[in-house]
């Protein structure tokens, strides 16, 4: 049996991983060029960035899967080669952001993947594996039933069984990309602890993420890459959000985000009477023009399920709806978009983007039968022209509207859906998690296009599992929680304490 | 609006190479991959009309026309169901059928031949929207649904043609025998199923919808797309174009038979995926499919005309379809990359659309 030690978590031989000279292009464009950057042991070394900046090139080129034009990579003195299979013998560990779960095996086989939890040669030990698997989830304080399907599991549940399936392996470098960024308060702080045991082990953990309050509470080490080469390596100390934020983008951005509140005697666009849907309700909320009203809460509190139901993406079983003062009751999506209604969802790839279209034809899909003939004829003309507009409106970075989805970089995949639902024009807007995944620059992009949707009359909930977030940009903030609103905040009112606190009742975690 | 570009600090050259014809050629049959397929038609054509020159004869050339309809329309049909992820196995059985049901309206019922058409095809029309039914209401896979059609169709269609039924009516006859300016007359229905199919997926709303769900159903679900209804169409679409294909077999071989085209659900599926057609869905072209079905009946009957044995037809047609998807994923592989290098690039040039495309 392969006994799980409960501690130490990292395997206890290793030594400094340091990059000397490396270097990588594609094309005539630098991606990364640093000299040299020593990883010590027992530390936790943020590294952040905008998108672009060069963290994913750092993390591939550490992980093995991309392999430098130049320079090498030594952990404890031994040079690495090339591929992710040599990078795992050493050690290396990475937590991607797109999981490489298979979403047909279990929990616990997925856990285990690749190994064997017990001595049987041919056989799969099934009680081995799950007891193991269950040790594993626990590290990370995660309980769901092992033998449960991933497929069946949420974001962040997932990435928490990403975390336990690298801690499984003992890490002696520990790569967590945006580990938090699909998770609430409570499984964030549990992932940071994770990250500070891992490092008091002896590991080096190498930290990538975009909440700077975070990144300042978990890193020893702040190191802040910028268009492929590094521009800071602060202490905590030194390393206050304005300066990160400043070395990242290189100009200042403070004072952007900063909201007017609604006229007072604006119409109500939303308004719940005793809505429940399953898993939901009853909930009482309303929503007036020019408002934005943040919805907060644990993962699985139901934050997502309330967007969803009022996008008509999840039947409503009882309660009164009413949009714009007429009742509304969507029976799909498309009947929700017809009364007004726009989702932005939370996982960009899986629900927002037809990933290997253009950028046209995603810009223009919610506005299909608006922008066609007769409402029948789309005209090439047409298309490219409603195209070109939502590019322009939501400041969408690109080359060509012919260009894929998927070369686009993740804040201009996010705004590419925002422009989408732009040209739609509705009263309501449904953000969920808006701006997961994106980096500083491009945050304060989308707060600046959601603020702009706002001043246009449109009413706008978010759900978002960032505190700091719904804090900075929302009038009002309802928590969650087992689907019910529990409290609401005004802007006046807003703690984060008194939120979490409202959030986690009587769920502290184990 | 006038908000400036956060991210953008450097300047990088955008990728402008000097290209030469060469290349852009290969990048041409690289982003369009049909001009591919329909190159190949030509030649294969050209290969067989020098080796037996009756092969491009007036006559020959009407039977490879009657012989395309048949699989060309079957082959749009199919390609709606793979463009939205799905597929649908039944259209050869349901030829079969229709193709007796038809002789037996005309024939033993005695309908005026018109009616019968009319009939066949809203029967072939509820029996995709049975299909789009079980496959959207109750969540069952496309393969087992049409699976069972596949299979319980082909008994059906055997049980009422115990004999073949014999037509006779000169109209129904007529629409294979008979010729417009030497166009045989299914071969006009085929270009205007095509023409059709081609206006309906490219340049109408539902068109793009029907790509939208099949390259991310979540998405264009999300996106206020009925994606049920779509899916249901296409099974709809993939049912009449059966219809017409049992229709126009009928009239071709004469007769309401049940054995006239058994293994057709394959050709059109293999039509399609060597015209382009993706089988994850969400991509692929009408002049594809088309030029597919075109290679297809090229190299059967041209292999035929030049006197090759049966066994090496069936092996050529493998050959050339493993040969179109092994060179369709070298394509998208190719695609990719560049994709990839346009990522790299994209987000340190300052290249603004609004600003550099606002004409």
């Amino acid at each position: 049996m392969l006994a799980e030690p409960a501690s130490p978590i990292v395997a206890d031989a290793g030594g400094d991983l340091v990059l000397t000279g490396v270097r990588k292009t594609y094309g005539p464009v630098v991606v990364l060029d640093v000299p040299e950057l020593a990883f010590r042991r027992g530390q936790v070394v943020a590294l952040v960035g905008e998108n672009g900046a060069g963290k994913s090139t750092m993390m591939g080129v550490i992980s093995g899967s991309v392999t430098p034009d130049e320079g090498t990579i030594t952990v404890a003195g031994d040079s690495l080669g090339a591929g992710t299979h040599h990078a795992q013998e050493h050690g290396v560990m990475m937590v991607s952001q797109e999981f490489p779960l298979v979403g047909q095996l279990s929990v616990a086989e997925n856990l285990l993947l690749g190994r064997r939890p017990s001595e049987r040669r041919f056989l799969v030990d099934w009680r081995a594996m799950e007891s193991t698997a269950r040790g594993m989830l626990e590290r990370v304080g995660l309980d769901v039933p092992v033998r449960r399907k991933v497929d069946a599991l949420s974001v962040a549940q997932r990435q928490l069984i990403e975390i336990a399936k690298a801690l499984g392996r003992g890490p002696r470098v520990l790569i967590l990309d945006e580990p938090t960024s699909a998770l609430g308060p409570a499984e964030s702080e549990r992932v940071l602890q994770i990250a500070r045991e891992c490092a008091a082990a002896g590991g080096i953990v190498i930290f990538v993420g975009h909440r700077l309050n975070e990144v300042r509470q978990v890193a020893d080490r702040i190191v802040v890459l910028r268009n492929g080469r590094l521009v800071a390596d602060m202490t905590p100390q030194e390393a206050t959000e304005q300066r990160i934020v400043f070395e990242m983008v290189g100009r200042d951005l403070s004072g952007e985000g900063a909201i007017q509140s609604p006229q007072a005697d604006a119409p109500v666009t939303l308004e719940l009477r005793g809505l429940t849907a399953e898993g939901l309700g009853p909930l009482d909320l309303a929503v007036s023009a020019g408002e934005v009203v943040g919805v907060a809460g644990l993962m699985g509190s139901g934050r997502s399920r309330l967007l969803h139901v009022l996008m008509g993406a999840i039947p409503c079983t009882g309660g009164e709806m009413l949009l714009g003062g007429k009742r509304y009751r969507p029976r799909d999506t498309a009947d929700a978009v017809l009364s007004g209604v726009a989702l932005i969802p939370e996982d960009r790839k899986r629900q927002g983007l037809l990933v290997d279209s253009s950028i046209r034809w995603n810009g223009t899909l919610a506005v299909l039968r608006r922008i066609s003939l007769r409402g029948i004829v789309l005209t090439p003309r047409g298309d490219r022209t409603k195209s070109r507009e939502v590019v322009a409106s939501a400041r969408v970075r690109c080359q060509s509207t012919e260009q894929s989805a998927r070369s686009l970089s993740g804040g201009n995949q996010q705004r590419l859906i925002f422009g989408r639902w732009m040209a739609a024009n509705p009263d309501l807007l449904l953000l969920d998690e808006p701006t997961r995944g994106v980096d500083v620059g491009a945050k304060a992009e989308i707060y600046h296009l959601i603020d702009e949707q706002r001043r246009q009359g449109m009413a706008i909930l978010v759900a978002s599992s960032e505190l700091e977030e719904l804090l900075s940009i929302c009038h009002r903030v309802v928590v969650m929680r087992d689907g019910s609103i529990t409290a609401t905040f005004d802007r006046s009112e807003f703690s984060k304490e008194r939120i979490i606190a409202a959030a986690a009742v009587d769920r502290v975690a184990s | 609006m006038s908000a400036q570009p956060l991210s953008t600090t450097t300047e990088a050259p955008l990728q402008t190479r000097p290209e030469s014809a060469g290349s852009r050629l290969r990048e041409l049959l690289i982003g369009t991959p049909e001009i591919g397929i329909v190159a190949a038609v030509i030649v294969a054509f050209a290969v067989f009309a020098a080796i037996n020159s009756d092969f491009a004869s007036g006559a020959e050339l009407q039977n490879l026309g009657i012989d395309l309809a048949g699989f060309a329309i079957l082959a749009v049909g199919e390609s709606f169901c793979i463009i939205t992820g799905g597929i649908d196995l039944s259209v050869g059985s349901l030829t079969a059928l229709f193709c007796v049901v038809s002789a037996w309206l005309n024939v033993t019922e005695g309908v005026p031949v018109i009616f019968t058409f009319l009939i066949v095809i809203a029967f072939g029309g509820l029996w995709g929207l049975f299909h789009g039914l079980l496959i959207t209401k109750l969540g069952l896979a496309p393969f087992v649904v049409t699976l069972f059609t596949f299979i319980f169709a082909a008994g059906l269609d055997e049980a009422m043609a115990v004999n073949p039924i014999p037509i006779t009516s000169s109209v129904f006859l007529g629409v294979v025998g008979s010729t417009v300016a030497g166009v045989p007359i299914a071969v006009i229905v085929l270009v205007v199923i095509a023409v059709v199919a081609w206006f309906a997926l490219e340049r109408t709303y539902l068109g793009r919808q029907i790509y939208a769900v099949g390259g991310n159903q979540e998405a264009a679900r999300l996106a206020g797309i009925p994606v049920q209804r779509r899916v249901m169409l296409v099974y709809v679409i993939s049912g009449a174009c059966s219809a017409v294909v049992g229709v126009i077999v009928a009239s071709h071989i004469t007769s309401g038979t049940a054995d006239s085209v058994s293994g057709w659900e394959l050709i059109a599926i293999a039509a399609s995926v060597i015209g382009g057609v993706s089988l994850i869905g969400g991509q692929g072209r009408i002049i594809g499919v088309v030029a597919g079905a075109a290679l297809l009946v090229v190299l059967r009957d041209g292999l035929v005309a030049v006197n090759v044995n049966a066994y090496y037809q069936s092996m050529v047609v493998g050959l050339v379809l493993l040969l179109a998807i092994v060179v369709d994923r070298l394509r998208i592989i190719r695609l990719e990359r560049s994709g990839k290098r346009v990522r790299r690039v994209a987000p340190v040039s300052s290249t603004e659309l609004s600003a550099s495309d606002g004409s």
